[in-house]
């Protein structure tokens, strides 16, 4: 078969609040092939991926569609050419149905009627050929993360697409569904569509991709055919000189956490019998565990099957419906999340923007929210912004967080660097107990190779960590133990040596042990 | 008819000429809400509503005319609020505030500029009942529904066909999912700004409308507090109507048959001091509000702008 | 509502370095306004330069303008605290009308109702029972906020007109001055007046009172955890939840405060300056009180610079209207235009 351009990028530049986020980058792909468009966080993969498809605009750069220069600007326009895009946050909305999902936004011969009988039977039909499995009248907020993911996928293909861009497609996946879906990709190659795959997973792209481009801090580093080099030369490429690989956490086997943990260790971290309720729905059922001084306990589940009710129940943010939390074997189910703070207990939340960050104040005054109302930062009522400031520049410069200052407004920080404040808070004072919620999400390499480091010198010092990933590479390389979560429940839980990436997938998919 | 049932005929039928402005102003809120865009200047909007309606109607003796330019500047209020909100990305509220007090200013300025300050307050023509012929005539349900002004049948016209436009149609659907979300709508190639800036412009419309219908209906005259919080009483009946359009018709006759009653308790006397039964709308919305805010059911993004760049949503 | 983004909040302390550059947006802004709104003038047909001359000359050419422009600045200064306090944990107090007229009711009622006790116990008592009452109108809405969800701009903007209602109530039919054309009380016992500072033209002691209020809520704001917190919750609700910040429980004492603060303005109009309850005694201050909140972008320390500013174009506004047949409300379009483009300077530097 020889080889067509179907799509091409030349010398693409996009700023963002002054930073560069791509600098002249190139970006070819063939008819037919699954490109995987590898780099860690921050690299422009997502970028660039967003410009081909209209919703960036480009600063710089031109966009050759088979063979034809054209002006991309907006989705619609993205979509005209036969390009589709599935979003690693699902752009879907929840109180529709699928079929009105997919619907929405195709070209309508009348726009006074609203047939979805027709689209449904094609939706249906679609899903049948590449074995997606959809329901079309059901409605988006009862479904699984894996359906809502092959929904995302429908919609591209509803639009006739025949370039397709999955961005992390794999983030909420269970190991076998991640195989599944690679099965669908290599269905709709075989269609005659052509995939670009990012992902920040090496493992994935060797997997399934026939030729990998790798970005670095918005630079192209080189672009091969899988067969064409060593495992070792991409994670180079997508490291750089930043980083030793050779005594990395990230890249090194999984058997460098440090000493055994020793069983008989005091928990630190008792939960019992918890049951939290959202609504009257509960959301976590009957839950136990136990994380003991020197551990890091792991929670894995597909994101979405109680994960955050959990933590926030332990935290005291949301009241538990049933059973307790003991920390030092102290009952503190009804202590609060400001007296648990007080005890010396951090809390990195999932969701950066909505649970950890307050966009309109000072980088100053995200860095000492939790701790704002103890010493040194304040005194009888009064906050000592001397004090702050100081412990402002100081954790601004340990944790590299790029910012002009401690008075820099937070909104005007990128999502890693804001990332970085929340890790920053939460290891500024020393922690017996530390809950981290996805703490790595959306940082590069190098940070998170940093956090990984802190994480195991608690583990070190004898302090307790609940690790509760949706990245099941991270929690099997820093974990003790890995609890599994699956609609609320506590499946099982692994010690070190019985870790099995697809036994914790089957777990992950509700099959008990 | 007996009198009971004479007096309840008009009640209801007062009720009908009474639901106009609340259900206008409700419907208007509702279509920039479903966009994720929360007008709160409703109590300007149709202030000004009123005075150029009013000044409209007696510079030209053309009540209609009147209406006209009302609705043009309630158009620009809500071109406005579109303006600074979905394209300068500025904050809902305090734009929305600042339209409110922009709107009270003009309000009176227009109507000293035109009027001046006068002794007995000039007078405009009220809207004429049109009955329809025939349904007119079917006993008390004809009286009630059918022989009323032209803004009444407008209104329900208009109530069921945003009902039909906005559940049975591709664009009603599309017009919903950019209040749920603007950012899917937008991926699929929903014109999200088109949408916002429409929606604001016809619901500032519908505000205008529904003020400039108090001077024509009742008194026909001017006041400066002749609005008297139905615009902030329309945002309540928006919430407890779900955004949805049926709902906020039949909602609208409880704010209607409050304020009719009210009305015509304080007229009929009965002992209790007329200021507590003036006070009985509000105290009964905020009633209402207490159980219903709870279970409303609100657009996902609503008075959150849209912006496609924007890589963190705060 | 959750995710409402504010203002960008300026840096804290390090305040002296950029006061030129805060400054100046400002005074562009006034400029930009002043020259559009002068074009409505011209077209009305009146002399711009005369009006404007008016607008801003008459506070500062006559000690009883200057004294007139001061008796305006404390209203508006106290509304607009009580707009912008609840402001900062996020919360929109658009009741500072009704909070002050049922303060106002609060300290008449003590007024003629304890008449016969001494000055020292009785003003006080007046000052303290607008204030209380004036919470009371505030923890209302923080109330149904805190227990029911009940969206605080509705509820609030709802009791204004409950509280117009209240006050002619009093006025006309529990304390009625018969002798007065308009719903008016009899006036409150002398014991139970403020002060006076100045006797020609007369000003009393509530300006010290007010400028007393807004330098404790300026520190309490920027300086004291309680202030933290209020801010951290108006920027990000969720957040300061999960970092053990009970928002709900700072909204309710946001908006109790803020009704203190209006209670307290119409104490200080009774105690002052009317001596009586009087129908339409909050003449524009819930407008003007917002409209500075918002000039000031919720900065406290802002606040009564920009309600001074506001009190001038006031005065200068009936100015106009007596002397020259100008709509005093044209300096509502001034007022308007202001915050318009001082909003926009936000934008185009964000640019």
């Amino acid at each position: 078969m020889t080889e067509t351009t179907v799509a091409e990028m030349r010398g693409m530049c996009k700023v963002f609040d002054g930073h560069p986020a791509l600098d002249h980058v190139h970006f070819q792909l063939n008819a037919g092939e699954i490109h995987g468009l590898l780099g860690g966080n921050g690299a422009g993969k997502t970028t660039l991926m967003n410009i081909l498809y209209g919703l960036y605009r480009a600063d710089a750069g031109e966009i050759i569609l088979r063979g034809q220069k054209v002006d991309i600007r907006s989705p619609k326009d993205a979509i005209r050419q036969d390009i589709g895009m599935v979003h690693q946050h699902f752009l879907q909305i929840e109180s529709f149905t699928v079929a009105e999902n997919v619907v929405l936004g195709t070209p309508i011969a009348n726009p006074l009627r609203l047939d979805l009988k027709a689209a449904a039977m094609q939706i249906a039909a679609l899903g049948e050929k590449f074995g997606l499995g959809i329901d079309p009248t059901a409605r988006i907020e009862t479904l699984s993360m894996g359906a809502r993911q092959r929904v995302e996928i429908l919609k591209a293909l509803y639009r006739g697409a025949q370039i397709l861009i999955l961005d992390e497609p794999t983030t909420n996946l269970t190991p076998q569904e991640v195989e599944a879906l690679f099965g669908i990709v290599q269905a709709m190659v075989r269609a005659g569509m052509s995939v670009v795959f990012i992902t920040h997973k090496l493992r994935e792209v060797l997997a399934v991709c026939d030729r990998i481009t790798v970005l670095r801090d918005g630079k192209n580093v080189l672009t091969l055919r899988r067969d064409e080099a060593s495992e070792e030369a991409f994670v180079r490429a997508m490291v750089g000189e930043e980083l030793d690989v050779k005594h990395s956490i990230i890249f090194a086997g999984r058997t460098t956490i440090g000493t055994p943990r020793m069983p008989d260790q005091a928990p630190v971290l008792q939960v019992e019998g918890v049951s939290v309720s959202e609504a009257g729905v509960p959301v976590v059922k009957n839950c136990s565990f136990s994380v003991q001084a020197g551990e890091i306990f792991g929670i894995a589940g597909v994101a979405g099957n109680g994960q955050l009710p959990l933590a926030e129940a332990v935290m005291g943010i949301r009241p538990a419906t049933q059973g307790r939390v003991l920390v030092f074997g102290q009952d503190v189910t009804a202590l609060g999340t400001a007296g648990l703070l007080a005890r010396g207990v951090a809390y990195v939340p999932e969701d950066r923007l909505r649970d950890g960050f307050l966009p309109g104040a000072n980088v100053a005054q995200n860095l000492i929210l939790g701790s704002h109302r103890d010493a040194p930062y304040a005194r009888n009522g009064f906050l000592d912004w001397k004090t702050i400031f100081r412990v402002s520049r100081d954790l601004i410069a340990q944790y590299r967080i790029r910012t002009a200052g401690p008075t820099e407004t937070g909104g005007n920080l990128s999502g890693g660097n804001i990332q970085r404040v929340l890790i920053a808070r939460a290891f500024a004072r020393p922690a017996r107990l530390l809950v981290a919620h996805n703490p790595t999400r959306g940082l590069d390499i190098p940070s998170t190779e940093f956090v990984y480091s802190k994480l195991l010198e608690r583990r070190a010092r004898g302090e307790a960590t609940l690790l509760i990933s949706e990245d099941l590479d991270e929690l099997l390389l820093l974990s003790d133990r890995i609890g599994v979560i699956y609609k609320g429940e506590m499946v099982g839980v692994l010690e070190r040596d019985a870790f099995d990436r697809q036994a914790l997938g089957r777990m992950m998919s509700g099959v008990r042990i | 008819m007996s009198p009971t049932e004479l007096s309840f005929v008009i009640f209801v039928k007062l009720v009908m000429l009474s639901i106009v402005p609340y259900v206008l102003a409700g419907q208007g809120t509702m279509l920039g809400g479903r966009t994720g865009l929360f007008n709160v200047a409703q109590e300007g909007i149709m202030l000004v509503g009123a005075s150029v309606g009013f000044l409209g109607g007696y510079l030209t003796g053309n009540i209609w005319i009147g209406i006209a330019l009302a609705i043009a500047v309630g158009g620009l209020a809500g071109l406005g609020l579109a303006y600074f909100t979905t394209s300068l990305k500025m904050n809902q509220f305090v734009i929305g505030l600042a339209i409110f007090f922009f709107c009270v200013g003009l309000a009176s300025l227009l109507y000293k500029v035109v009027i001046g300050v006068t002794l007995v307050p000039p007078l405009i023509p009220t809207l004429k009942e049109v009955p329809v012929p025939g349904l007119s005539r079917i006993p008390i349900l004809g009286e009630i529904f059918f022989a009323q002004n032209w803004l009444v049948y407008f209104t329900i016209l208009l109530s069921a066909a945003l009902y039909w436009f906005l559940y049975r149609t591709r664009l009603g659907l599309e017009l919903r999912s950019v209040g749920e979300n603007p950012k899917a709508a937008d991926s699929l190639g929903v014109n999200t700004t088109r949408m916002r800036y429409v929606t604001a412009i016809i619901g500032g419309m519908l505000m205008a409308l529904a003020g400039a219908y108090l001077p024509m209906v009742y008194t026909g005259t001017y006041t400066a507090d002749m609005v008297k919080g139905r615009g902030w009483l329309a945002i309540a009946l928006t919430f407890f109507g779900g955004w949805s359009p049926h709902l906020i018709f039949f909602g609208a006759l409880f704010f209607a048959g409050i304020e009719v009653l009210a009305f015509r308790v304080q007229v009929g006397g009965g002992g209790i001091p007329y200021q507590f039964l003036l006070m009985l709308p509000y105290l009964a919305t905020l009633l209402v509000m207490m159980f219903a805010f709870r279970r409303a059911r609100v657009p996902a993004f609503l008075g959150q702008n849209y912006d496609r760049e924007k890589r963190t949503l705060a | 509502m959750s995710h409402l983004r504010m203002f960008e909040r300026p840096a804290q302390p390090p305040f002296a370095i950029g006061l030129i550059r805060k400054i100046l947006p400002y005074l562009l802004a006034i400029i930009a306004s002043f020259a559009a709104a002068g074009i409505f003038i011209v077209a009305m047909g009146f002399d711009v330069l005369h009006a404007y001359a008016t607008i801003l000359g008459t506070s500062f050419r006559t000690p009883n303008g200057f004294v007139q422009t001061l008796l305006k600045f404390v209203p508006l200064l106290l509304q607009a605290l009580a707009f912008t306090v609840p402001l900062a944990a996020g919360k929109f107090n658009i009741g500072g009308e009704g909070q002050m007229l049922v303060g106002a009711i609060g300290a008449t009622a003590v007024g003629i109702g304890l008449k016969d006790l001494p000055a020292p116990v009785l003003l006080p008592l007046v000052l303290l029972m607008g204030v209380g009452f004036g919470a009371f109108w505030g923890l209302i809405p923080g109330w149904l906020l805190y227990r029911y969800q009940v969206n605080e701009i509705l509820s609030t903007v709802l009791l204004n007109f409950v509280s117009f209602q209240l006050l002619n109530f009093i006025a006309t039919e529990v304390w009625a001055d018969s002798a007065a054309g308009h719903p008016t009380t009899v006036p409150i016992a002398a014991a139970g007046q403020l002060p006076m500072l100045i006797h020609n033209p007369p000003l009393n002691s509530g300006i010290i009172l007010a400028v007393l209020v807004a330098a404790v809520i300026y520190l309490f704001t920027s300086r004291t955890v309680g202030g933290y917190e209020l801010i951290a919750t108006g920027a990000n609700p969720r957040a300061a939840q999960v970092f053990g910040i009970d928002g709900r429980r700072l909204s309710l004492l946001a908006l109790v405060l803020g009704g203190a603060l209006a209670g307290l303005s119409g104490s200080i109009e009774v105690a002052g300056n009317q001596h009586r309850l009087i129908e339409g005694l909050q003449s524009n201050y819930l407008l003007l009180g917002i409209i500075i909140g918002l000039i000031a972008k919720g900065n406290n320390l802002a606040v009564p610079f920009v309600a001074f500013f506001i009190a001038v174009l006031e005065v200068g506004a009936s100015a106009m209207q007596r002397t020259l047949m100008i709509p005093g409300e044209m300096v509502f379009i001034v007022e308007a235009l202001v915050l318009l483009f001082v909003l926009l300077s936000d934008v185009i530097r964000r640019r």
